[in-house]
Parts: C-alpha cells; structure tokens; sequence
C-alpha cells in the first residue's frame, strides 16, 4: 500500500493552490457578464447578485474538482437554474402579495441617483449613441421570451459556441440555434438598425 | 469580426455585443465590490473542501500509529503465557511442608520416574514394625 510522504503532501497543497488559482481566475473572468444576465432575467440588482454568488458558491462546492474547460457550461448552467428558482418564487410571492388586502408598495426599491449616475468616463457623442442603443438593447432584450434571451446573452456576451451553449441550457443543440434565430428575428424587428 | 467558436458575426451581433460588452464595463463598483466578496467567499469555499483531505492524513498517521502500538503491546502481554495461580494454602499444612513443596529437589522426589511419588507414599507408609522409618 503507498504511504503518502512528505514530498506528496507538498505537491498536493500546490495542486489544490493552483486548482484555487485557476478557479479565481475563472469566476473573475465570468462574474461580470454572469451578473448582467442575471440582471437581463430578473430585472433586478441585488436578486441578480444573489443568483450569481450562490451559482458561484455552488460551482466551487461541487464541481472545483472537475476539469476547468467544464466549469463555464456548468457555472451558467447552475446560475439558470438559480435565477429559474428566484422567478418562481417570485411569481408564488406575486400571487400571494396580489390576493393580500395591503400591497407593499411602499417597500418597493426606490431608484438611487447615485447608482443609476453613468460611470465618469469622458462621453463622447459616439459613446452616447452607443449608450442609447445599450440601453434600447438591453430593453429589448429583458422583453425576449425567457430561452431566448439566455441563449442570446450565452452566445452573445458570453461568446459560448452552440455545445457549450446547449450544455448551459440543458437543451439540444438544435434548441439552441432555433432559439437563437428567434432571438435575433424579435431583437432585430424591434431594433431596426438601432444598433 | 468572428466570435462563438469562430463563426462569423453579421454586422448586428457585432453591434450587439459591443453594446452589451460596454454594459459590462459600466458596472458599478458596489456590485463589482460584491461580485470579488462573492468569488473570495467560493474560493475559499472550494479550498475548504479540500483541506480535510490533508488535515485527516496529518490526524490519521499519529492516531493509527498510537492503535497499531495498543494492540502490539495487548500481543506480546497475550503471548508471555498464562499466569500461573497457587492454590491457596490450607491451615493444616505445615510450615515445613512448603519448604518441601518449594524444594525443586522434594518435587523430584514427589514425582519420581514413574510419576507415582512413590518416595514419600513410601516414607509415609506405617512400617511393619509398626512405626515409620522416618521416627528412626
């Protein structure tokens, strides 16, 4: 039977350093376009935050130990599933809220001037053209049925190709590009050359 | 422009994920803020997992070593052989009968050749005279 020696503990503590390494850099490369499809899906910040830290969470918990090329397909695969309990919920919450005689509207978000200022960047009239078409895009895109507009954001922003797209999704790989087409079909009636 | 594993992008994709791209770049800095405290939280979350692994072979070697030294220790007490009980000593013997008893050489004499004890049968035995030879 091997007995583990002092030279194997060492290299065990580098390869789990390095797996840590690899895994930070992954989650540091998606966190951002994870959390605006998040966002896209839910229509709101700190929900959309939620969904990606708990996708995160769970991805380092169970699957840190798989190979790095499959953590992408898991990772959106887990934070749709996340951000399909959050709407669910959501939706139970609404029924109940609606047949309720007080509604909370009053503990309803009310918009920071602060968070909703534009970052200070210098805005020049090309970057303000794209800015509107941002925001037109990203209305358009929130009005897409809910397949749809996730496999427009994995294959947009996130530039998955269609196998990795259809693993995220738990579909076909003909789903996908049927989804896609649709996608691209409602943006651009809607759009126009917008963008 | 190429993209999504090399297929070619029509002009709107392009502009789409231009305009999506620079939405990313305008996230704010509280939500970028939570993303890092989220990604730390997960990393450390995954290197936790995989620490016991190491702590249980650094617990395991001295625990293992401590049961394997019991039971060798349990061995060699179990073979050193059963432990020998007297019987306890009845109030008639006399003091000088457990000098006998003790004497290696009065054992010899008890269980002689044949085993019988035949000497001290033989000693004991009333002689024809009517007294043992050992009043003599």
């Amino acid at each position: 039977m091997p007995v583990a020696s002092h030279g194997d503990v060492e290299l065990s503590e580098s390869l789990t350093n390095a797996r840590s390494r690899a895994l930070n850099q992954f989650l540091a490369g998606v966190e951002l376009k994870a959390f605006k499809i998040a966002q896209a899906a839910l229509r709101h910040e700190d929900d959309a935050l939620d969904a990606v830290q708990d996708a995160m969470l769970q991805l380092a918990r169970a699957y840190a130990d798989k190979p790095a090329e499959e953590w992408k397909p898991l990772f959106y695969r887990i934070l749709e599933n996340r951000i399909r309990d959050m709407q669910r919920r959501r939706t139970v919450r609404g029924r109940v809220i609606a047949w309720m005689p007080f509604r909370g509207d009053e503990e309803e978000d009310e918009l920071d001037p602060i968070a909703l200022a534009p970052s200070p960047d210098p805005s020049p009239v090309k970057k303000l053209e794209l800015a509107e078409a941002m925001g037109a895009l990203e209305k358009a895109i929130a009005d897409l049925p809910r397949r749809q507009q996730q496999v427009f954001m994995l294959r947009t922003l996130e530039g998955m190709d269609v196998a990795e797209t259809a693993i995220a999704m738990g579909c076909s790989e003909g789903s996908v590009k049927t989804h896609y087409f649709r996608a691209l079909q409602a943006l651009r009636e809607q759009l126009g050359e917008l963008v | 422009m190429s993209g999504q594993g090399g297929e070619q992008l029509t002009d709107f994709e392009r502009l789409s994920r231009q305009a999506l791209e620079e939405s990313v770049l305008r996230i704010d800095g509280r939500v970028r803020s939570r993303l890092n405290q989220a990604r730390q939280a997960a990393v450390e979350a995954a290197s936790a997992r995989r620490r016991p692994l190491f702590s249980r072979f650094f617990t395991l070697v001295p625990t293992a070593g401590a049961a394997a030294a019991a039971v060798l220790v349990t061995v060699v007490l179990w073979h050193r052989g059963p432990q020998i009980e007297l019987p306890p000593v009845p109030d008639s013997v006399h003091p000088t009968d457990l000098d006998l008893l003790s004497d290696s050489e009065g054992l010899d004499l008890v269980q002689d050749g044949d085993g019988s004890g035949s000497f001290y049968e033989w000693a004991a035995e009333p002689t024809e005279a009517g007294g043992s030879e050992t009043d003599t």
